[in-house]
């Protein structure tokens, strides 16, 4: 076996030993990112309901809880979001979520009395640091930068079970 | 042999017809349902008669003996689910109390039917869950997964879900015998109320005033599960009213008006009298230009055929979404030295109204809540807002008091969105002459959005969409209290405050005492006349269901719900309560 040959037999050999290697991880990563977007998902849907203000795809909506702006089409980057969900947003209807925010100065460099009415609303639920990840990663990978709502987005938000996804069918 | 077999057979069938006639309640008749003060050991009808008093006459538990209210029994309910926009169900339930049985409701529109006879449990019988379509439900009820009750016919149990349906239930078992499709989700519209029950026609309406509905009273005939009758609560082309929507492009298809509290009932007049909420778009008048009849109103109906009797309007054009869906209580009453049959009303508008019940006419109006900005007070002649302009497509009412296309931001206004009274049903006691009222006391701010047309209409905006025009904007702490009236002249008589809005509603009680719950789970017994607190039990999660008196062998009972929170801003005291879907039952 020529030095030439041996070495195409071991780089053969070091990529099915890496492919061997790097495919369950890569797989491993994916699946776990998925696992992080339905824990997303769930927050979003239920837990923190965003759903009631921003509406279930995100597009935004009026109402009882506030003029909710789309989420599919915000200019704010994750980490802006993020402080978003944490903090509120002060002078609207947008709650926080951090359960000590405005008891010290981690959000806006704000405390409760110096807010007065303007305090945002305090959250159905508070989130922890997992949480507000998850759910800020469900939105920038299933609902910002998307166009109108579709049928198989409707259905992959709610299931088939049900008739609320009937109105989007073409 | 074969005859004794026979003989003996019919003799038991006959022992056994005896035995379950005295042990299972009459049929619910009309007669019944007419004479229900009669009945004070009973809760049979849904605001205790169909004046709407929520007065027991029942006294074992007065003043002298409330010190001694303890627990009788608890039971929890369900309705937790999720659904469309919520988290859980929501519980507002007025229970049904019938010869030991009680017949109750969660927000999912379960029916729950429970044998309370032995005073120390509640033994639930049977439970009917109708299978409501939770999300497609849920995503299009504006504020809560809401049911608020049953009615009783004949030996059966009427009840609706979220979806639209209603429901003919066998009181004995639970099975549903039929269903009929009334209201259409996919059009936004969903249906709370308890029904009315008026001879053999069950009448319900429709709610979904934020979602571009054109609201309804509906009525059923319940021999054949068939539908009655309709009316719709905004008159469509070439009826009266329909002038009152000057935009000239048919906005008062989607105008609301929706209903989605019980109406009361007048037999000698054979009228019933049911609130009118918002028009929509709730927020944005100039969008709808004109007074917009019936919204905003209360309407005088026949129950047999729907025909309209007569209207009268709160809050034409109405730009603060004062939704005055809530019930109008029966009173006949002097005034001026003369006998009238009055029809009353504490409005979200934050006015109590006096009208005449037999055509309409205002007699009088005033003011109940504390803070009223957005008027300067009621015409007396004709109980409009002193501001209202008949020239006027568009109302201002008082400059800034609501947000307009020019200024969207509107100046803080009292009361607020949800207005001075809600849904929480008044009491009545006839013999200490009082009306008592749930109050929120409060202001807010409205921010203007203007919106799309809908598609039907060259639009964008699809059924099932959100139209409010905009949405509310808190400007401080909203507050609560429980106000006595004069029934008539609505003038003051006591008030009893709270640190949170009233959003259980009230029970009086001929031992001249009232009850109310709020939502720190204070369940409380107030002196009728003085409104001085007299008694109080912390159920440990919120309550927001009006409460209930009956009797069991000659013991009085209260009983109330205590359930989850409107999905809204929770005080920051509070933050920590959960919900719970619980019967609290108490007793000395």
């Amino acid at each position: 076996m020529t030095s030439t040959l041996k070495g195409f037999f071991f780089s053969i050999l070091a990529t099915i030993l890496l492919i061997g290697m790097a495919a369950p991880s890569a797989y491993a990563q994916d699946a776990a990112e998925a696992r992080e977007i339905e824990y997303g998902k769930d927050i979003f849907k239920t837990k923190a309901t965003c759903q009631f203000c921003h509406k279930w795809d995100g597009s935004g909506d009026q109402g009882y809880g506030g003029n909710a702006p789309s989420l599919r089409k915000t200019e704010l980057n994750p980490d802006q979001v993020k402080e978003v969900v944490k903090c509120g947003r002060i002078g609207t209807g947008m709650p926080y979520h951090d359960k000590f925010a405005y008891t010290d100065k981690r959000c806006y460099g704000a405390v409760r009395d110096e807010l007065g009415t303007d305090i945002p609303p305090i959250g159905n639920e508070y989130l922890q640091p997992r949480e507000i990840e998850a759910v800020v990663k469900y939105v920038f990978t299933k609902v910002h930068g998307r166009g109108e709502a579709t049928y198989d987005e409707c259905t992959e938000f709610w299931g088939k079970e049900s008739r609320q996804c009937d109105q989007y069918k073409k | 042999m074969k005859m004794s077999f026979m003989t003996g057979s019919l003799a038991s069938s006959l022992l056994l017809a005896t035995t379950l006639s005295s042990v299972h309640a009459a049929d619910m008749t009309f007669e019944r349902a007419l004479k229900a003060d009669a009945e004070p050991q009973n809760w049979i009808l849904h605001h205790q008669n169909y004046a709407a008093h929520r007065y027991s006459r029942l006294n074992e538990i007065n003043q002298t003996t409330i010190k001694n209210l303890r627990v009788a029994w608890t039971v929890a309910l369900g309705g937790f689910q999720s659904g469309g926009r919520y988290e859980s169900g929501n519980l507002e339930v007025t229970p049904i109390v019938e010869d030991g049985m009680m017949y109750v409701t969660d927000g999912w529109g379960s029916v729950y039917g429970m044998d309370i006879k032995n005073g120390r449990k509640a033994d639930i019988k049977w439970k009917m869950d109708p299978g409501t379509d939770r999300a497609w439900a849920g995503d299009v009820a504006c504020c809560g997964v809401n049911n608020r009750g049953v009615a009783l016919w004949k030996d059966k149990i009427v009840s609706v879900g979220l979806d639209g349906r209603l429901f003919l239930i066998n009181k004995a078992t639970g099975e549903m015998i039929w269903e009929r499709k009334v209201a259409e989700p996919a059009l936004g519209e969903t249906i709370t109320a308890a029904p009315l029950v008026v001879r053999d026609k069950a009448i319900v309406g429709s709610a979904g005033g934020e979602f571009g509905i054109r609201g309804y009273l509906d009525g059923t005939d319940l021999n054949t599960g068939k539908a009655a009758w309709r009316t719709f609560t905004i008159p469509g082309k070439g009826e009266p009213g329909n002038e009152t929507w000057k935009d000239g492009k048919d906005h008062w298809m989607h105008g609301g008006a929706s209903v989605w509290v019980t109406p009361t009932y007048d037999a000698a007049l054979d009228t019933f009298y049911v609130g009118v909420g918002n028009a929509g778009p709730d927020y944005d008048p100039e969008f709808r230009p004109g007074d917009n009849k019936w919204a905003a109103s209360v309407l005088a109906i026949a129950p047999e055929d729907g025909k309209i009797r007569w209207g009268f309007q709160y809050t034409p054009n109405d730009p603060y979404d004062y939704d005055e869906i809530s019930e109008h209580p029966l009173i006949d009453a002097k005034v001026n030295g003369q006998d009238r049959k009055l029809v009353t009303h504490g409005a979200r508008n934050g006015f109590y109204y006096v009208l005449d019940r037999t055509n309409g006419t205002f007699v009088n109006g005033k003011q109940y809540i504390d803070k009223l900005t957005w008027t300067t007070g009621l015409d007396p002649k004709t109980g409009l807002p002193l501001e209202y302009d008949p020239k006027k497509d568009v109302q201002d009412y008082v400059m800034g008091s609501h947000g307009t296309r020019a200024k969207p931001l509107s100046n803080v206004k009292c009361p607020t969105t949800t207005g001075g009274k809600n849904w929480e049903p008044a009491a009545f006691n006839p013999d200490l002459n009082l009306m008592y009222l749930p109050t929120a006391e409060g202001c807010n701010m409205l921010e203007m959005q203007i919106h799309a047309d809908f598609a039907d209409q060259g639009g964008t905006v699809k059924p099932r969409d959100r139209f409010t025009g905009g949405s509310g904007k808190a400007a401080g702490d909203v507050t609560g209290a429980i106000k006595a009236l004069d029934p008539v002249t609505g003038e003051l008589k006591a008030t009893a405050r709270w640190n949170y809005p009233n959003w259980s509603g009230i029970l009086a009680t001929s031992g001249n005492l009232i009850f109310a719950g709020w939502i720190d789970g204070e369940f409380k017994a107030y002196d009728g006349k003085t409104l001085q607190e007299v008694w109080s039990f912390n159920t440990g999660c919120g309550i927001k269901a009006p409460p209930v008196s009956y009797s069991i062998n000659g013991k009085q009972y209260i009983s109330v719900a205590a359930g989850p929170f409107f999905l809204g801003t929770k005080p920051p005291e509070l933050k920590n309560y959960t919900t719970c879907s619980m019967i609290y039952t108490f007793t000395l």
